[in-house]
């Protein structure tokens, strides 16, 4: 784990520089900063499947990380924008066949209610096929517009992949935070 | 495809029809007249005031994003006409062209091979394509639809394009000579406000605005940065803003108007921000709610979408209310109820102007912008994911 904890620092701290000096953030968008995203969704999420049967809940079987990975209530998406790879093929870290892993990701701070651990989790998206259409999920904690590019989920982060086109979105455990999030 | 009609029509000809109950063929009534083929719907010479453009995002399937044009005064026909505008498109609309400009992403096997970015000329007219601008180098931004990614300057000669690799720039094109002009590298800074009669505005990273002036080879003349015109952290606005002439009203995510006059060559913070107020009923506050979460009527009042579960997170979620503010009194001059919870807010420019919304669920609603009278809901049927309205001028 000692090697995350400096993954998860490393993006941290890229992360603070870059919203404390625009000088940086030119560098930042490079290769930094990152990805899913996606939006309004109050229409989309009414929209989808207005009264339809909910998708049969998908668990990690392991006590330590709870909860319904078909939902956007889910510990892990505290910072999502999109359709919830788990509905798409894919799983909460992986994405569904034939679609490409945007290298380009958006990393977000969120708390583990089994061990109280706040984790960083990365957002990569998933790109090269058509929108997923299932799951769709939006929580906008700490959003903020685009001008603070790292922290709005409203770019299509299917940056640096052989295609833009936007698939779904993962939640990928890549350390544990050093600070408690607020 | 012509020869396939003509089989069907013709044996829809031969093919007994069925006929009333009781009713003798050939008798009573003269038979219904034939009908022409092809036929397509000609739109007016003038597009009428009640109509608006809508960006559908189409999220269920983002390569094939629209705008739509609707007649907010038809309940049964709203739907007029659907405009290609595909992969996280944009578009501008103009009168004085006759034209609605999109700009697009397109890849050779709709999902993968070579991708290209485009300008398309649809005219008004006819709405079928008259024209395209290749844009180089595959780096327009592609995200949830900001009217503010794409725009005209240089009275409507000219347009801007936002680039996000996430390297930020801005292309410029001269949309007359049909040509790529030039790139204006923008690190830390988002969105295109023009400013005076031929530059931009954007906001940046650290709180600032930067504004540039344009020479006639679309490269920076003069530019000049304003420190501190927003905190981000407590007070972000958000980044659609209401325009009234070239005076551009931001909101903040917490209910702070602050103005800036675009009229000149650069920027310049209008003195005096204010809140839209505030009232009782709320858990835990009201607050700016939506997409487009403000915009303006022809009178210059301002009308915002306000939520009154406002709290961190929310600022997306859509308004059940709109307050309508006199930015010149500061003040806020009416509220009006919303049948359900709105994401976008625009006014037509009719001579009794009316008040369209579109909702959490798609469907878009119609209001009399005087009174605050609901007038008639056009149902979800004209988009799937209505996030930006463009009244008709």
């Amino acid at each position: 784990m000692r090697g995350f904890d400096k993954l998860a620092e490393r993006f941290a701290r890229s992360v603070a520089r870059g919203t404390s000096r625009r000088s940086l953030l030119a560098t930042l968008g490079m290769g930094i900063t990152g990805a899913a995203v996606f939006p309004v969704l109050p229409v989309a999420r009414a929209s989808t499947h207005p009264g339809g049967t909910p998708h049969q809940p998908v668990t990690s079987g392991n006590p330590q990380d709870p909860g319904d990975r078909t939902t956007c209530d889910y510990w892990r998406y505290c910072a999502i924008d999109g359709f919830l790879c788990t509905c798409c093929g894919g799983s909460v870290s992986s994405c569904p066949p034939g679609t490409e892993m945007s290298p380009i990701t958006w990393i977000g701070t969120c708390t583990n209610p089994a061990d109280n651990r706040a984790y960083i989790i990365s957002y990569n998206d998933c790109c090269g096929v058509s929108s997923c259409g299932q799951c769709l999920c939006n929580r906008n904690e700490g959003d903020r517009p685009q001008v603070r590019t790292q922290s709005n989920n409203d770019y299509n982060w299917c940056l640096g992949s052989e295609s833009s086109v936007y698939n779904c979105s993962t939640a990928v455990i890549v350390g544990v935070a050093l600070e408690q999030p607020k | 495809m012509r020869w396939f009609a003509r089989l069907c029509s013709t044996a829809l000809g031969v093919a007994a029809l069925p006929t009333l109950a009781g009713a003798a063929p050939g008798t009573g009534t003269a038979p219904l007249p034939e009908e022409t083929i092809p036929s397509v719907t000609p739109l007016p010479a003038q597009w009428p005031k009640s109509w608006v453009l809508i960006n559908d995002l189409n999220f269920n399937a983002i390569v094939d994003g629209r705008v739509v044009v609707v007649d907010t005064a038809s309940a049964d026909h709203p739907l007029k006409a659907i405009v290609r505008s595909a992969q996280f498109g944009n578009s501008l609309y103009s009168a004085k062209r006759q034209e609605i400009l999109t700009a697009e992403t397109f890849y050779s096997r709709l999902t993968r091979g070579e991708r290209t970015d485009a300008i398309t000329f649809w005219d008004m007219k006819d709405l079928k394509p008259k024209g395209e601008i290749v844009l180089p180098g595959g780096k327009r931004q592609l995200s949830v639809v900001y009217p503010h990614l794409f725009q005209f300057t240089n009275d409507e000669k000219w347009a801007l394009v936002a680039n996000f690799t996430p390297a930020q720039s801005v292309t410029v094109v001269d949309l007359d000579a049909r040509k790529v002009l030039n790139e204006i590298d923008l690190p830390g800074c988002s969105q295109i406000y023009p400013t005076g009669p031929r530059g931009f505005s954007s906001l940046c990273a650290d709180g600032s605005i930067f504004s540039a002036t344009l020479d006639a080879q679309g490269k920076v003349a003069t530019s000049k940065t304003i420190k501190t015109v927003q905190d981000i952290d407590n007070q972000p606005l958000f980044s659609n803003p209401a325009m009234v002439g070239q005076t551009a009203w931001f909101i903040s995510q917490k209910g702070l108007l602050q103005g800036f006059d675009l009229s000149g060559e650069v920027a310049k913070v209008i003195p005096g921000s204010f809140s839209v107020g505030t009232a009782p009923g709320a858990t835990p506050e009201w607050r700016p709610s939506g997409w487009q979460v403000i915009n303006s009527d022809a009178a210059g009042r301002l009308y915002v979408l306000m939520n009154p579960a406002g709290k961190e997170g929310s600022h997306k979620d859509g308004g059940t209310e709109v307050w309508v503010i006199d930015p010149a009194k500061k003040a806020r001059v009416a509220r009006i109820a919303l049948k359900g919870q709105s994401i976008a807010v625009a006014v037509t420019r009719e001579a009794q102007p009316h008040m369209v919304v579109s909702r959490a669920d798609g469907a878009i609603d119609v209001y009399d912008a005087a009174s605050g009278a609901f007038v008639r809901s056009l149902g979800a049927t004209v988009a799937f994911s209505p996030m930006v309205i463009t009244p008709v001028e």
